[in-house]
């Protein structure tokens, strides 16, 4: 199988340090989420994959290859950078047409990939013409032409409407699901917890975290139920005398910080009350990110205290 | 991945794109056009004063065609630096050296063709307007200027696409070559010797002359222009295979 392997990877512009001595792999089988704010590395990396651009320092190879000796790479690898970068007076048929034949793939292809990407009605008309939405179908399609087994996708759903958003999340779920390595970047954090499987999460161009989505999100949450009852009172006395904190909000649930919904309904159970509604409440990607970023900027700032890291 | 592979999805590029197969076009149009123009309206007269030059007079008109042929290296190459699609292309291609290699062909070759078509085309024509002055092929340097003047205008599309390569932009390389050639040329003018003489548009014209001055001739002359081109065309080669995408 194919993954993409980053191995301390640096990249500088000048004097600022995109990428910054990163190290991750990007396995099969699964839809890695790649995250962080704007700037902070992430499409320069994809274009070091790409071999577009050249690296100050470490390699970045899919399959153990340099993306410039793969022959044929549309085959093995399809990425989407930019969907701007389309040139928009070639008609979306054209400029297919001319990737799909430069890596021996047919005009079959292209009509595929054009229906796929829901743009079977609209190939003889002008890129120009395109909504950014459009534009990220061509781009998308494009990336499916050689029927890769690696797929980048650089802020996909930039764009897109709600149903093209939808589209997207399927898509990428089920080239997961047949076995496919597929990278997304993204700084949507509801929207990436709704497809990722993986994270890779990059801040100021450095490594942040590299784990797996639930446990990410386990281990930036504090354990916290919430319960719905008809007996309040008698479940607060009981959690109360179980050394509990109940709190009630406005709508009748009851918020037990630093429990979790079995506990609570073992004792709910033993004392014979009524629970309408129990639920383990986790923190959301955007909760956990916001939780990790503000642990990195102050190591950040604790770092930089030091002139050797200036 | 195939050259020939590369080589059918450059052109099918290169053909969608408007504005590059419009120029490519607009070269014998151009040359044509002012050929209808001049020839059907001073050419007797200029062929008549002394000292004329009927094969230079003759091909008159690929001073124009040669801009349409510099418009159309520029913005064959130019497409690729309009918001990072080079990217693209280097992404399907990513043998750098191959990809620029099959650019610079599907540029080259084509212009030589229509080169080919627009100086001849020009010829013909304008002599039918030439009444007792006409020449025909058989005419010291006529065949010779026919096809050294498809050769120049091939080096000059050349020179513009390497050009473009290095600074990224048509417009730049456009603001750059075309009032050179337009201008510079004429102000510097029939001083067509010393360091004048060696100007890529200057020295590839003198095959375009039946008696050419200076110590070039007119395939050294045309041999300078290949120099001028072929230096542009490597330094884009370094800009590409060098630079970040």
């Amino acid at each position: 199988m194919t993954s993409i392997d980053v191995h301390e990877l640096t990249k500088e512009f000048g004097s600022t340090r995109a990428v910054d001595n990163l190290t991750f792999s990007v396995r099969p089988g699964r839809v890695t989420g790649f995250l962080g704010p704007n700037g902070a590395g992430k499409s320069t990396t994809m274009r070091l994959v790409l071999g577009l651009d050249r690296p100050t320092g470490g390699t970045a190879t899919i399959g153990g290859q340099f993306y410039a000796t793969i022959g044929d790479p549309l085959r093995r690898v399809g990425a989407l950078l930019d969907a701007q970068a389309a040139h928009g007076a070639r008609t979306a048929r054209n400029h297919l047409l001319a990737l799909a034949v430069s890596n021996g793939l047919g005009a079959r292809r292209v009509e595929e990939v054009l229906v796929e990407a829901g743009l079977g009605e609209v190939g003889e008309a002008r890129i120009k013409t395109f909504s950014l939405g459009m534009r990220q179908r061509l781009g998308i399609a494009a990336a499916l032409l050689g029927d890769p087994e690696v797929v980048m996708l650089d802020e996909p759903s930039n764009g897109l409407d709600p149903e093209g958003i939808i589209w997207i999340r399927e898509l990428m779920k089920r080239l997961a699901r047949e076995g496919r390595t597929v990278l997304v970047s993204s700084h949507l954090m509801n929207e990436t917890s709704s497809f990722a499987d993986h994270l890779v999460i990059l801040g100021r161009g450095r490594l942040l975290a590299d784990l797996p989505m639930q446990e990410f999100l386990d281990s930036r949450s504090r354990p916290r139920a919430r319960v719905r009852t008809t007996d309040s009172t008698r479940l607060r006395d009981v959690l109360i005398r179980k050394g509990y904190d109940p709190v009630q909000g406005e709508d009748g649930r009851w918020t037990i910080e630093g429990a979790k919904a079995g506990e609570i309904g073992a004792i709910a159970a033993t004392e014979g009350i009524a629970v309408l509604e129990l639920t383990d409440e986790q923190a959301t990607l955007e909760q956990a990110y916001l939780d990790l970023t503000a642990d990195a900027t102050e190591f950040a700032s604790a770092s930089s205290a030091h002139p050797q890291e200036a | 991945m195939s050259t020939t592979a590369v080589l059918r999805s450059e052109w099918i590029k290169m053909r969608s794109l408007r504005s590059v197969a419009g120029s490519l076009i607009a070269v014998l149009i151009v040359t044509l056009a002012v050929t209808l123009l001049a020839f059907s309206t001073v050419g007797q007269s200029e062929a008549a004063q002394a000292g004329a030059d009927p094969v230079f007079n003759a091909f008159y008109a690929l001073n124009f065609g040669q801009i349409a042929a510099i418009s159309f290296g520029a913005t064959a190459l130019s497409a690729e630096y309009l918001n990072g699609a080079l990217r693209i292309s280097l992404a399907a291609v990513p043998r750098r050296s191959l990809l620029y290699a099959v650019k610079i062909t599907v540029v080259g070759a084509p212009a030589l063709a229509v080169g080919l078509v627009s100086s001849f085309s020009t010829f013909f024509l304008g002599q039918t307007f030439m009444g007792k002055y006409a020449i025909d092929l058989g005419e010291p340097g006529a065949l010779r200027a026919a096809l050294g003047g498809a050769i120049y205008l091939m080096l000059m599309a050349l020179l513009a696409a390497g050009l473009t390569v290095v600074l990224r932009s048509a417009v730049a390389v456009l603001s750059l070559l075309i009032p050179f050639v337009l201008i510079v040329s004429f102000v510097v003018g029939d001083a067509s010797s010393g360091v004048a003489q060696f100007l890529p548009d200057r020295a590839g014209q003198m095959v375009l002359h039946q008696n050419p001055e200076g110590s070039l001739g007119p395939w050294g002359g045309l041999a300078v222009a290949a120099v001028w081109a072929v230096a542009a065309l490597l330094a884009g080669w370094w800009a590409v295979r060098r630079r970040d995408a």
